[in-house]
């Protein structure tokens, strides 16, 4: 009677490298009906549950990753057992020493994945030797799932948690399927008391917001983020110079709302997905464009890496200078800052990258009493004028180092702000709206979005959670459609999937 | 119980009237105006030169709420 082709559903199951689980594709949409079933059902039961999550995250991490899902495994029971040593030990020498030995094992393992082949080029250009690159596959979300366990290590180090006595649940934190492969980076203190609940109970608030979030993290991704890179940006980062210094101001506009659709947009269905499981994770960006300085902005761009950073790489390096006074917070930020262009990948732009916003707040940091003592002068203190000066400085040095982000070499990067200062004329702007409408369009409704008051979103939110359920499903059924219509291709791999 | 001069030292750091700040065991850095990532640098320091004390890194670090500080102040001049 129904003639299923078994080995067709075994292969969809099976890893391929080039089709991860993606939030968003029938795929997921299919597997997770499934899971949330079965997750409905084992409601009463704790253990369950967690098992059932347990394998699931194993088998997501699979389809994208392979074998290496042995590795997860692998950091999960050392990173497990450090956490337990280094409490149980008396003396601090020790607990030193195994932290030291801790943190070697598992920045090596993500060195040796992700950074080798940088080296060696780097050994390569200043001819210390002649090596080839190595072919080494980059298991998905290492950056992101390693950051995690370290964090659960570094906290025990710290004091500011024990450790878990159960290994299934220290596994189900490290292997937790909506934040491995982009975050955000959840801490452990948080997470683990989440899985001890007994009962199952998802209040009406929670699955309007994790509606709303899902929602508008596919909306984010599949309308604005690819239909944006695709349609536009990808064409004038290619080459700029085939086009004029409107399109490529544009085009610097526009990615930077890209870059923030797309990865604010995984994080949001993430915790969307957390959300229907019963799990709160951390938040990961508060409209960042808003911000009135780069110091602003960090605490509300990818803030479970920006705060992961300031409290294991900033702090203790800031402590250890403190008698240069000011001048240890310029080698924290810079050494933080390069360290964290380094972490989004091996390359040299990321590394220009960091050191960019890293001289961005020094200077900042310089220029903050002069500039408080200036506005006093001016009568601008906490004045709206102000505010409206700072985000737009802001904004434009921001958007000025996504340009290295995203560029490949220099050269492309001098070949845009040339056009950019060089053939801008004000007059082609309509030529372009009319070409690219859109594109434009979207470019200007993003940002209009992205500066509404942050209210509304907690009222629709609270609407969304108290009407009907068979409503909300047809709500979110409709917004899953329309994203699929909008789709341009294949849906584009997650920018940040690549860290 | 923070001592007077431990929140006469933070006050002065940071450029605060004494008595428009209330400072509790419990208050963490950040609740503090003006006690963020960056001047924080600053108020240890303060501390250590008022005190003559001298923490170790890690010992700071471990601080949770200013409550936690006072503690290690206490430890250092206890000593």
């Amino acid at each position: 009677m129904f003639n299923v082709d078994f080995t067709k559903i075994v292969n969809l199951l099976k890893f391929d490298p080039s089709d991860p689980l993606l939030f968003g594709s029938s795929l997921f949409l299919i597997v997770f009906f499934f899971l949330i079933l079965f997750y409905r059902i084992f409601a009463t039961s704790k253990n369950a549950r967690i098992l059932l999550l347990l394998f699931f995250s194993l088998f997501f991490y699979y389809k994208a990753s392979g074998i290496y899902f042995l590795l997860l495994i692998a950091s999960s029971a050392v990173n497990f057992a450090f956490g337990k040593f280094i409490f149980e030990s008396k003396s601090a020498g020790i607990k030193r020493l195994l932290l030291i030995f801790n943190i070697t094992l598992n920045l090596g393992l993500l060195g040796y994945f992700k950074y080798t082949n940088f080296f060696i080029e780097i050994i390569n250009d200043f001819k210390l030797g002649t090596f080839d690159p190595i072919d080494i596959f980059l298991p998905l979300g290492i950056s992101f799932y390693t950051f995690k366990a370290m964090n659960y290590v570094l906290d025990i180090y710290l004091e500011s948690m024990e450790p878990t006595k159960s290994f299934r649940d220290f596994s189900l934190f490290v292997f937790f399927f909506p934040n491995i492969l982009a975050g955000p980076i959840d801490r452990a203190s948080q997470f683990i008391p989440q899985i001890e609940q007994n009962d199952l109970v998802i209040s009406k608030e929670d699955i309007g917001k994790a509606l709303l979030l899902i929602m508008s993290g596919l909306l984010k991704k599949v309308v604005i983020a690819d239909y944006l890179s695709l349609n536009f940006i990808d064409r004038v980062f290619d080459s700029p110079l085939r086009f004029t210094g409107v399109e490529n101001l544009f085009a610097l506009y526009g990615y930077g709302l890209q870059i923030y659709c797309d990865f604010s947009g995984y994080s949001d269905i993430a915790i969307g997905i957390s959300l229907l499981l019963g799990f709160k994770l951390m938040d990961n960006f508060n409209s960042p464009y808003q911000a009135t300085s780069i110091a602003d902005f960090w605490r509300r761009w990818h803030i479970s890496l920006s705060s992961w950073l300031l409290d294991y790489l900033f702090r203790p390096i800031q402590m250890k200078f403190r008698n240069l006074k000011m001048f240890s917070n310029v080698i924290a930020i810079l050494v933080t800052f390069v360290l964290c262009g380094l972490w989004h990948g091996a390359s040299w732009m990321f590394v220009f990258w960091g050191l960019l916003h890293g001289f961005y707040m020094s200077v900042s940091m310089f220029l903050q009493k002069p500039k408080r003592m200036l506005y006093q002068k001016l009568g601008i203190l906490n004045s709206k004028v102000l505010k409206v000066f700072q985000v737009l400085i802001t904004f434009h040095l921001l958007a000025i180092s996504w340009v290295f982000f995203r560029v490949k070499s220099f050269e492309e990067a001098l070949n845009i702000f040339g056009q950019i200062f060089n053939f801008f004329d004000y007059k082609i702007i309509p030529q372009f709206v009319e070409g690219y409408t859109p594109s434009f369009i979207l470019i200007v409704l993003g940002y209009t979005i992205h500066f509404l008051p942050k209210s509304l979103e907690v009222k629709s939110a609270s609407i969304l959670g108290k009407i009907n359920p068979v409503f909300q499903a047809l709500i979110l059924a409709f917004v899953i459609w329309f994203a699929a219509q909008i789709r341009s291709a294949e849906l584009q791999p997650f920018i940040y999937f690549q860290f | 119980m923070i001592s007077e001069r431990l929140h006469k030292i933070i006050c002065s750091t940071l450029g605060l009237q004494e008595d428009e700040v209330e400072i509790k065991d419990d208050t963490l850095a950040n609740q503090v105006p003006g006690w963020d990532s960056l001047n924080h640098v600053n108020v240890i320091t303060a501390i250590e030169k008022d005190f003559a004390v001298r923490f170790k890194s890690i010992e700071v670090l471990k601080c949770k709420n200013v409550g936690d500080l006072q503690k290690l102040v206490d430890s250092k001049i206890n000593k």
